[in-house]
């Protein structure tokens, strides 16, 4: 059975497609989550690591920004708007896991697998490199591969591009935690990266 | 600087988040050690990779039943107050 067909060109501007939001117009809904949702669920799953964790963010993200739709006053522009609500609840989902994030109390130390054992230089140069699928595939399963304690300091640090304070108030974490942590994430995503490197 | 003490300023080192003093001994440790040099140069490049694969989504294509599981969701919200609310 087809889906709706989405004339996505009648919204060719954020502020008529705000607008149509506010009147609950159905195309409307459906440009935003065209635009949107992509980006917003890679992010979460990213963060979390779970896809159907990703996918309840996901649906929270706009089933709360739908309810604050009226408060939104634009200065930020949508996606960015979209991006924070899902941030947030992607870290309020995280906290639900405190019991395994608190089992974690080597989180801050350096381990003997994270000391570098691969050495050889990558021929790719990732600033002309067109990044292929199996790459793009091998980068998301090295950072799913991460521990969740370091993972997330990771995404918010490098990918989310939080600052040093931000990641840790968002975490409840101090400076030099999120320090030591972004260390060794950036140790271990190096090493796993560093095999499929070595092929190519 | 030794090939460890090296490993463990790497993160501070490529932030830029320590002392000219201690940059300058990684510097000159890294001039003469091939492979704390291609540590660095590789974490560096690993940085840049996964930065800029993150800002890319997921192709809605390849998740089209979660999308439209979204959609659905969304339109089941309750309609604006001066909507109609029948179903
Ligand atoms: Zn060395």
């Amino acid at each position: 059975m087809p889906g709706p067909i989405i004339d996505l060109t009648i919204y060719d501007s954020e502020e008529q497609l705000l607008a149509g939001l506010r009147r609950r117009e159905p195309d409307a809904c459906a440009c935003l989550i065209k635009r949107f949702a992509p980006l917003v669920y890679a992010q979460s799953l990213r963060l979390l690591g779970d896809p159907d964790e990703a996918e309840s963010v996901l649906q929270q993200t706009f089933i709360k920004a739908c309810a604050r739709l009226d408060g939104y006053e634009g200065r930020s522009g949508l996606g960015s708007w979209l991006y924070r609500i899902a941030t947030n609840e992607a870290l309020m989902q995280l906290r639900r896991h405190a019991p395994r994030v608190a089992l974690d109390d080597v989180a801050e130390t350096i381990q003997a697998d994270e000391i570098p054992q691969r050495t050889t230089l990558w021929s790719l140069d990732p600033a002309t490199a067109a990044l292929d699928g199996e790459l793009r595939a091998e980068l998301e399963k090295a950072l799913a591969a991460l521990p969740e304690t370091l993972r997330v300091v990771f995404v918010l640090r490098e990918i989310q591009g939080l600052s040093t304070d931000e990641t840790a108030a968002a975490l409840g974490l101090g400076e030099s935690a999120v320090k030591v942590r972004l260390h060794r994430a950036r140790l271990r995503l190096r090493e796993l990266l560093a095999t499929y490197m070595l092929g190519h | 600087m030794t090939c460890d003490e090296l490993i463990a300023h790497l993160s501070s080192y490529i932030d830029h988040e320590i002392d000219t003093e201690l940059a300058a001994e990684v510097r000159e440790h890294i001039a003469g050690c091939t492979n704390c040099r291609v540590v660095l140069d590789t974490t560096q490049r690993m940085i840049v990779l996964v930065h800029d694969e993150g800002q890319r989504a997921i192709p809605a294509g390849q998740r089209s039943a979660l999308f439209e599981r979204l959609q659905r969701t969304f339109l089941d919200q309750p309609p604006a107050p001066e909507a109609d609310r029948s179903v």
